[in-house]
């Protein structure tokens, strides 16, 4: 079974290249992207299943909200986990993402790598049922 | 006794500049099965204040026409007055490479992703370790 592929959409360099270093090291295949337009190019060229897709809120247009919508329509299996800095926006990706919770921003890794493993354990266990 | 994390050369850090996030998201796959550690960067603009934020690069790899206010190009002429120790290797399905002069090394679009980890490779190695 290859390694679960994880999509960060983040527009700040200086924010997205640690995150994704450190992902890696944990051992996750990490693509990236700077707008949820990348990221949706990225998730219909469909040469690689993506298992989790780590959005920032504000990350242009189309939103991290859009983007959101638009992988639980056409990839139902695919999670999403947005991550901003106004609370609000939180409790709108909680509802969005339903099996995903919001994370805020400046990011901490662990708590990142926290959420995908449990995220991940959660669709295992899933679909052994 | 010295961990033995230490005693082996970190990874060369390339940054990769291109705004096609297929192309970018495939060259980077390639260079990160290589070795390298890869940075991706979608405008030469970006790639320069990763730079000037201080993180340690040791190649940049740029598409010539990418969005924002500078070009790959102007990237590399920055880089060659202010980073000389980082080279530059440029790419372009359009420019003429006469144009590249001696910003950098010019690889044609569409590249040979072998070649070019080939050239890389090579750019880097002519780097003493003090410098990576």
């Amino acid at each position: 079974m290859s390694d679960p592929c994880i999509l960060i959409v983040e527009k700040d360099l200086l924010v997205r290249t640690p995150l994704a270093e450190y992902l890696r090291e944990c051992g996750y295949l990490v693509l990236e992207a700077s707008s949820a337009g990348d990221a949706r190019t990225l998730l219909e060229d469909g040469s690689r299943r993506i298992d989790i897709v780590l959005a920032e809120v504000k990350s242009g247009e189309p939103s991290g909200f859009a983007l959101a919508s638009w992988v639980r329509t056409h990839l139902p299996n695919t999670q999403v986990v947005l991550a901003g800095t106004v609370a609000t926006a939180a409790e709108k990706a909680g509802d969005i993402c339903q099996e995903g919770p919001a994370l805020s921003k400046p990011y901490d890794h662990r708590l990142v790598l926290d959420d995908i493993q449990r995220l991940l354990a959660a669709r295992d266990r899933n679909d052994r049922t | 006794m010295v961990p033995q994390q230490l005693l082996q050369p970190r990874p060369a850090r390339i940054l990769v500049v291109e705004d096609e996030v297929l192309v970018r998201a495939l060259i980077a796959e390639e260079l990160r099965l290589a070795g390298f550690s890869v940075i991706e960067a979608n405008r030469a603009d970006d790639a320069l204040t990763y730079i000037r934020a201080g993180q340690q690069v040791d190649l940049v790899f740029s598409d010539i026409q990418t969005p924002g206010l500078l070009d790959g190009l102007q990237l590399a002429e920055t880089l060659r007055d202010k980073y000389p120790d980082i080279p530059v290797i440029l790419t372009s399905g359009n420019d003429d490479p006469k144009y590249v002069g001696i910003l950098g090394t010019f690889v044609p679009k569409p590249y040979d992703i072998t070649k070019t980890i080939e050239l890389m490779s090579a750019i880097l190695a002519q780097k003493s370790p003090g410098e990576r």
